[in-house]
């Protein structure tokens, strides 16, 4: 039968591939499958980011003494392929760990028909529908799930108080049609009317269309005095571009995804002063700066992509846990472990070699850190979601300048305010 | 609402351009072919690559004739970028759909075009990458023609319709007064006839995917002077070239160019009666509503 | 191994889905001569309508009906069957390019409706949710380990598939499948016989989409999530690459196709994780798709008639 030799095929494959790497000083090893759409532009460096945690965690003495031994999948965002990678994963390679998805179209099936089944634990850097809070809730995922994207609500609401706060009074919505832009569109709009802003028009940016003038002209006629924008770079460059040269102001709100250097001198830096970004997760710590320069120094370049500090707190996150709950242990151990790593009173540790050596250390005696990542001191609650302090920023002359903090507990005073 | 009319019936210049070739093409060779519309992004992207090697090369041919974003390079590209592409499309049919014609039905050809655009598309991406690409990073802004309905022109929008109305004329002028152009309508009216008649069919073939090459290549610049441009620049315009093809009536040239402004201008104005999130849609509605009224399009002869 | 074997269960599911797939395809191309180019509508449609009466109630949200899985996935094929009825009707009658182009729209719209009627599709999240059939009672039997469901649901498919392909065979070898066969090869002679291409082309094409329907009914069972990426053309894509690997006009040939196509892109998904180097990782994708269309083109230069090719007895022919 063809299907069992192409099997018998990719499981040696995989056990070449096993071996390959397994000359490191670690005498043991531990699998970890990661899965994320690597043949999309922007799914590369996540992709990338995970790597090179894996790699530091090695450095640093590895999961219980043991290589982390990562095998990356494409899942070409095609759910079949995912959910096939996944299922290879966790059934050929035994991972106890899989870390992905992106599009929620794939992370569902995969926790639901791959995860949850075979008690995997799976973690996200950055699916960010409101659907897998309903699954957390209802109890479909065992408690194996997490996610390091805050949901939208946070970006939404902050959009509204910058918004409020420049006083703008009319406001046009462009957002992303997809789960996370359509999501993120409707959050926004709902809260920049609880805070008396007027939406004159909330409209739907399709992928790949051949362009969006009829779209950005049906913004104009509305009059607004600005626009949100939940958009990805790629349709953010040509809706923006569109809507500035069809006289359009250049007041703009714009979510975390646009930060991006692509956007940023597509556009030109020029057309932007009155750009204001949000952002869920950038707090005011060391570890955060300490991201952007380690990433900038393993990169040659800044992190100015969606996802990619959610990416790597992400990945260090389940690592340092898999660490605590032993080279042997199963996905719900591992989960089990993790509020032990993101424990407020614990030590702090750094996301660097250092602190990863930190971290391993004190989590083998048994005792609970708070690990400082990329996007600050995470907490995730009961449904494995994690609740951020915001920052409005906007494009300075040399990059991404931060204009404002705002603590957790005033977020959420402001969302408590709109309701 | 009239700037959505006057935004239509620029994307309907592009859509005719593609749609002429693509009609000739189907009637000629009797199959719908799923790769045509990669015609526009071969064509686009190599005006890029000439682009920006003239203006390498020459830099005094790199600035813009203000206050269009078009310089001289960008336009000897595009001539440039209309011959590749119209090269390249002779050599797709000389590699694949010709030796499938030799073999098989014209059915076969269909699922091959399937084959080719996956192929070409493809490779674009992995030369130039996803991203956007452009051939002027300036921003041309927009002329107020009128506050109250607002209107706004940009100079490259009109210097697009104008180029492409110029074009669509030249070809006209082929069609009716040159006896290549006899020869052209008569292949294209009816290959069997023609070829009694003496007009060499394999010679015509290559002529039909020179021209529709090459017109589409002018609308892949065209469309990406005013847009952007990016690997799915071609898979965007599969179907509503093909719904100006089924609306104009397979084979009518004329048809195909009425058929493109209408579907240009229908799109246009779909967020009119669509949320905005159905506009890919609209091209089907069209082709739907042609079935359902005239299904031989406007000037299409019957023939099952 | 037991972990080699869950994964090959898993594997043999999917692939036994796309094989139904291929199987309705096969019926419309391959016997009858019917361009399909929006494969992923109709299975799509089978998809979504199975789960809007078969999944669980959710606020906000229409559908949920719980409905047995028996009724929800016949539900799923009547209404495939439907949208195949209204374009058939419109498009059979016209030269073979307009089908091709309606059913390659039908998809582009559907997937549009999938992706913004929310409170219909549950729009760009989709739809989850879906009680598989008699789950909870065979993982019990298993002693709560899910291995024995995969099992069963593996059974559940290839029982499908293997009605589909026992129905097809019959169908195509008896004089109705020859008046099918007919028809593509000489319309005007078939004519002459006195069968009406139109309406056995129209039988034909929409026995065709209700199988689909039927593989999108099992899929959304296999996932318990249907979205509109399921929709995508590549799914359309990826069936026809199996119809003609397989070889058109034969069913055993579609079957196999469908295994050995859907093997080969796994296996280049794990070939090209363990041997490509990381930079190249980016570019899988793309090389994938460039490798699976010269695939299809060159078996069109080289085997037009795929690796099982048609077999007509000598009566078949008219």
């Amino acid at each position: 039968m063809k299907r069992e030799i192409s099997g018998i095929v990719a499981a040696a494959a995989l056990a070449v591939l096993a071996q390959t790497g397994g000359a490191a000083a670690q005498a043991c090893s531990v699998n970890v499958g990661v899965v994320y759409p690597t043949s999309i532009d922007w799914g590369k460096p996540i992709a990338a980011t995970t790597l090179w945690v894996a790699d530091m965690v090695n450095e640093a003495g590895g999961v219980d003494g043991c290589k982390v031994e990562t095998t990356l999948r494409d899942d070409q965002n095609d759910a079949k392929v995912g959910v096939d990678a996944a299922k290879a994963l966790v059934d050929i390679s035994k991972v106890r760990l899989l870390i992905g998805t992106v599009a929620s179209g794939i992370t569902i099936p995969i926790l639901t028909s791959v995860s949850v089944p075979a008690g995997t634990m799976q973690i996200s850097c950055c699916s960010s529908t409101t659907r897998l809070t309903a699954l957390a809730a209802e109890g479909a995922t065992k408690g194996l799930w997490f996610r390091t994207f805050a949901t939208s609500r946070v970006q939404g609401s902050v959009a509204a108080m910058a918004a409020k706060d420049a006083g703008y009074k009319k406001v046009a919505v462009f957002y992303k049609n997809d789960d996370w832009g359509q999501d993120l569109g409707k959050l926004a709009a709902a809260a920049f009317r609880a805070s008396g802003i007027e939406v004159t028009a909330q409209i739907a940016i399709s992928d790949g269309q051949p362009g969006y003038r009829a779209e950005v002209t049906q913004a104009l006629a509305g009059k607004p005095d600005a626009v949100y924008l939940a958009l990805y770079p790629k349709e953010g460059i040509s809706v923006v571009r569109e809507w500035l040269s069809l006289g359009g102001t250049n007041k703009m709100i714009g979510a975390n995804s646009l930060k991006s250097d692509d956007f940023r001198n597509t556009v030109g830096v020029q057309h932007l002063a009155n750009f204001i970004g949000t952002d869920t997760s950038t707090p005011r710590t060391d570890s955060a700066k300490g991201f952007v320069a380690a990433y900038t120094a393993k990169f040659g370049k800044p992190p100015a992509g969606p996802g990619l500090p959610n990416s790597f707190d992400a990945t260090a996150i389940a690592l340092l846990a898999y660490s605590a709950a032993g080279k042997d242990a199963t996905g719900a151990q591992i989960a089990a472990k993790v509020p032990m790593v993101t424990d407020p009173k614990g030590e702090k540790a750094n996301g660097d070699v250092e602190g990863f050596k930190k971290a391993l250390g004190l989590l083998k005696q048994g005792k609970a850190v708070s690990f400082q990542g990329a996007t600050g001191a995470l907490v995730f609650d009961k449904n494995g979601d994690v609740s951020a302090p915001a920052v409005l920023w906007t494009f300075g002359a040399n990059g991404i300048d931060e204009k404002r903090y705002i603590p957790l507990e005033d977020v959420e005073a402001f969302i408590a305010a709109l309701k | 609402m009239i700037q959505n009319l006057l935004d239509g019936i620029l994307t309907g210049a592009v859509i005719s351009l593609g749609a002429i070739g693509l009609t000739m093409v189907m009637h000629m060779l009797r199959f719908a072919n799923f790769a045509y519309a990669e015609l526009l992004a071969i064509g686009a992207y190599a005006a890029l690559v000439f682009d920006r090697v003239l203006a390498a090369l020459a830099p005094a041919l790199a600035t813009a004739f203000k206050p269009l974003t078009v310089s001289a390079s960008l336009a000897l590209a595009t001539l440039l970028a209309m011959a590749i592409t119209g090269a390249s499309a002779v050599v797709v049919d000389w590699l694949v759909f010709r030796r499938i014609r030799a073999k098989a039905d014209a059915l076969s050809m269909v699922f091959a075009s399937f084959g080719v655009a996956l192929i070409i598309r493809n490779a674009i991406t992995l030369a130039f990458g996803h991203n956007a690409q452009l051939f002027s990073q300036d921003i041309a802004f927009a002329t107020v023609l009128s506050t109250d309905p607002l209107i706004l022109v940009k100079a490259d929008q009109v210097f697009v319709l104008v180029a492409a109305l110029a074009l669509m004329a030249a070809f006209h002028i082929v069609l009716t007064r040159t006896s290549f152009g006899f020869a052209l309508r008569a292949v294209a009216e009816n290959p069997t006839l023609a070829q009694v008649a003496g007009v060499r069919l394999s010679t015509m073939i290559v002529a039909v995917w020179l021209i529709g090459g090459g017109l589409s290549a002018a609308a892949g610049v065209f469309y990406t002077l005013t847009n952007h441009l990016s690997p799915a620049l071609g898979s965007n315009f599969l179907l509503p070239v093909f719904a100006a093809t089924i609306v104009g009536g397979i084979g009518s040239v004329y048809g195909a160019v009425l058929g493109g402004f209408l579907v240009g201008v229908a799109s246009g104005l779909s967020l009119a009666v669509l949320p905005s999130g159905y506009v890919p849609a609209m091209p089907f509605l069209i082709i739907l509503a042609v079935l359902l009224l005239r299904p031989h399009g406007l000037f299409g002869e019957d023939q099952a | 191994m037991i972990g080699v074997i869950s994964y090959l269960v898993f594997f043999a599911t999917m692939a036994g889905i796309l094989a139904i797939v291929v199987l309705g395809l096969n019926l419309q191309w391959g016997y009858t001569g019917l361009f399909n180019g929006g494969v992923a509508a109709f299975f799509g449609a089978g998809a979504y309508v199975t789960m809007l009466l078969g999944g669980r109630p959710e606020p906000g949200q229409f559908g949920g009906f719980l409905a047995p899985f028996p009724v929800a996935i016949v539900g799923g094929i009547l209404f495939a069957g439907l949208i195949a009825w209204f374009f058939g009707v419109l498009t059979l009658r016209l030269r073979h390019d307009y089908l091709a182009i309606a059913t390659f729209g039908v998809a582009i719209a559907l997937e549009s409706v999938a992706r913004n009627a929310e409170w219909l599709t549950g729009g760009a999240k989709g739809l989850r949710g879906f009680p598989r059939p008699l789950e909870a009672t065979i993982t019990a039997l298993g002693g709560g380990d899910n291995f024995l469901y995969g099992l069963f649901f593996l059974a559940l498919v290839l029982a499908v598939l293997a009605a589909v392909y026992v129905g097809l065979e019959r169908l195509t070898r008896s004089p109705y499948g020859r008046a099918l066969r007919a028809i593509r090869e000489d319309e005007a002679a078939a004519r002459s016989l006195g069968k009406n291409p139109v309406r056995l082309r129209l039988e034909s094409f929409v026995i065709g989409s209700m199988i689909m329907g039927a593989a999108g009914g099992l899929y959304v069972a296999f996932y318990a999530y249907v979205g509109p990426q399921d929709l995508a053309p590549i799914l359309t894509f990826q069936v026809w690459a199996m119809l003609i690997v397989g070889g058109a006009g034969n069913n055993r040939g579609a079957v196999l196709g469908a295994f050995l196509i859907w093997a080969a892109w796994t296996a280049s998904g794990f070939a090209l994780a363990a041997l490509a180097p990381q930079a190249m990782q980016l570019y899988t994708g793309p090389i994938q798709y460039i490798l699976i269309g010269s695939v299809i083109v060159g078996m069109l230069l080289w085997r037009p008639q795929g690796i099982l090719p048609e077999q007509i007895r000598q009566q078949g022919r008219n």
